[in-house]
């Protein structure tokens, strides 16, 4: 009986081994998974779960969602596809959405760091402070 | 008009937008004041969380992919999904001496109703001890007003004496003693002026306790005056289990305080076994493996560095002294259950409280055998030490005559006087609450004891004559009782002056 201690500690020695240069190569991800359901090792499925949730939080991790009250436009996006690029390394992987509730600004987030330059963001905070 | 526009333009041209980095988590589960966050990447040990809308959470599980927090205060509000903030801070709480005369919560909001503390700095909860460096041994005494424990078991400022003993045994009363005689001391210096006077400021933690106990204890606070020179830290047993567990960490920090800025403080965890078990509940939710009798595997760590920041500063240092008086309520008498020999080991001596001496009328219930203070005897001072340098041993040795002498058998004469003495020392150890004694008049009774002015005075009289002659020394030898305890030890003419006191008293005492 394979414990959910052994599993998870499975599951983080899979996820090392589809890194390249520390980031995730999801063609590697992919064939693990493959591999791993054609074998069906002992508790294969809890093994799997905790990957599945390991790859996502690696995902969000090198992932920046650029939320704007407005469309930004091209020259916008590359200016800050360039900085975020500068700030936390190549492979992060930027998504651009508009958001009307914002008001106004920005709001960024890689991972769990967030940059909140938005109207929204502001008016929450002095909310707080009364 | 337009120059009213034009400057409000201006300013708010000159106003720099600054996008600050949050570090942000959400709350994945939350059960019992316990939250466990995704996310949270920065977060440090300890650190204060912000879960919104006022609400505080410390973190106090740092893993792989979540951090593990426990919550300050109202928990139903969190909801699954809630955004998390790491704030930068520890946790702290308010110090200082606008806190004296205040009864607070764990982290320093005044409960008393007596409006809001202007507290002008903040201290971490969480605090390395002083090192060696910054350390002197004990010397000087912190004076309890108890006669049996200034007399046999001697406190020094900046030791760590346990109390402990059953429940119903006076552990309570004996630190609310102490309290109340440093509070007349400090009282008395000031009412003198003395400028060399070292006051000595009060921390009471209640951890656990009923709230009718606290209040009971408050209001004796108040009625004998101490409380303008003490801080009640509160975490009742309604409050909750993290709560309970920050308590002695806050009262603490308010007490190092003052020992960094050159004063001396005394605080009181009461109790420590309550401390434990709050610990160890918020430790099992927290998912931390667990030990013997379920206490997770650092209870010790969390008692020793607790009891650590308890320290005498050198002269260098600002000569600054904590003194811990930690409570543990043993079950049964068990003084080698796991949470009371992890606090004898860490302190510096104990006072043991024994159920059966206290329903026989020795009131406070100190058993002489298993009391001990390692390191008081340095700050004893002079005059007691010349009173009661034998006592100890004389009622060790009164204990094991007694009970040899309960089979009937003919006692030499020896024997019968050591008996003798040893049941008037009983008698006059025996104090009631709330009651606390000066020195002087300790060292006036010892030494009315040691040199066989008592033999004479049957055993049941004892208390009566001791009375009186507290009476006669206060009124009608005030000037012996300052030069005593100015003095602080009983030179030669001192001493033939209180046996000429002491003679005088026995003629008219009848």
């Amino acid at each position: 009986m394979r414990t959910a201690k052994q599993s998870r500690r499975d599951a983080k020695s899979l996820l090392r081994s589809c890194q390249v240069n520390g980031l995730l190569d999801e063609a590697r991800a992919r064939q693990a998974v493959q591999q791993v359901i054609d074998r069906k090792p002992r508790g294969y499925l809890r093994l799997l779960a905790y990957f599945k949730r390991l790859v996502q939080l690696e995902i969000a991790r090198r992932t920046a969602r650029v939320e704007s009250a407005m469309d930004l436009s091209p020259e916008w996006q590359t200016r800050l596809t360039g900085n975020l690029t500068h700030t936390y390394g190549p492979g992060l992987r930027i998504t651009f959405t508009r958001n009307a509730a914002l008001i106004g600004g920005l709001r960024i987030a890689v991972g769990s760091d967030v940059f909140d330059g938005s109207v929204q963001g502001r008016l929450a905070v002095l909310a707080n402070r009364f | 008009m337009s120059t009213l526009l034009q400057e409000i333009e201006a300013q708010i041209s000159g106003l720099q937008t600054q996008v600050n980095r949050q570090n942000v988590g959400v709350v994945r589960e939350i059960s019992d004041g316990v939250a466990r966050v995704e996310g949270l990447t920065d977060a440090m040990m300890n650190e204060m969380l912000d879960f919104g809308g006022g609400v505080i959470g410390l973190a106090l599980n740092l893993e792989e992919t979540e951090v593990g927090a426990i919550i300050l205060g109202d928990y139903l509000s969190i909801k699954e999904g809630q955004e998390v903030r790491t704030t930068g801070k520890l946790l702290q709480v308010p110090v200082g001496k606008a806190m004296l005369g205040r009864v607070v919560n764990t982290l320093g909001e005044p409960i008393d109703g007596k409006g809001p503390i202007q507290a002008e700095t903040v201290y971490p909860v969480e605090k390395i001890a002083p090192g060696i460096i910054k350390r002197r041994s004990v010397s000087q005494p912190v004076q309890t007003g108890i006669m049996a424990v200034d007399a046999m078991i001697p406190i020094g400022r900046g030791q760590r004496e346990l109390i402990i003993g059953d429940r119903s045994t006076g552990k309570t009363t004996i630190g609310i003693d102490t309290i109340i005689n440093n509070a007349r001391i400090n009282r008395q210096a000031e009412e003198a002026g003395d400028k060399n006077h070292r006051p000595l400021y009060s921390i009471y933690v209640a951890i656990g306790q009923k709230q009718s106990n606290i209040a009971n204890t408050l209001h004796v606070l108040e009625a004998a005056g101490a409380l303008p020179y003490t801080i009640v830290v509160v975490a009742a047993a309604s409050d909750s289990a993290t709560n309970q567990y920050l308590a002695p960490f806050a009262g603490c920090a308010m007490g190092e305080w003052f020992m960094d800025n050159g004063m001396d403080a005394l605080i009181i965890y009461d109790d420590l076994s309550k401390h434990a078990v709050a610990y160890r509940q918020v430790s099992l939710i927290l998912k931390r493996p667990s030990g013997r009798e379920a206490y997770p595997g650092d209870v010790f760590y969390l008692h020793s560095r607790l009891l650590e920041r308890s320290a005498r500063l050198s002269e260098n240092h600002g000569n600054g002294s904590l003194t811990a008086l930690p409570i543990i309520e043993t079950q049964m008498g068990d003084v080698s259950a796991y949470i009371p020999t992890n606090v004898i080991s860490i302190t510096d001596g104990q006072i043991y409280l024994e159920t059966d001496l206290f329903y026989q009328g020795v009131r406070p219930a100190i058993s002489v055998g298993l009391s001990v203070s390692r390191v008081g005897s340095a700050a004893q001072i002079k005059a007691m030490k010349q009173v009661a340098g034998r006592i100890k041993g004389d009622l060790a040795q009164f204990r094991e005559m007694a009970a040899f002498a309960q089979f009937g058998s003919d006692l030499d004469a020896k024997t019968q006087a050591l008996i003798e003495r040893g049941k008037r020392i009983v008698e006059v150890f025996k104090q009631p609450q709330y009651n606390p004694l000066p020195v002087e008049v300790q060292v006036a009774v010892l030494y009315a004891a040691q040199n066989n002015f008592m033999d004479d005075v049957p055993v049941d009289q004892i208390k009566d004559f001791q009375t009186r002659l507290t009476d006669f020394l206060t009124t009608r030898q005030a000037s012996l009782m300052t030069r005593i305890a100015q003095e602080r030890e009983l030179k030669d003419e001192t001493s033939a002056a209180l046996k000429a006191a002491i003679t005088e008293f026995k003629q008219t005492y009848r």
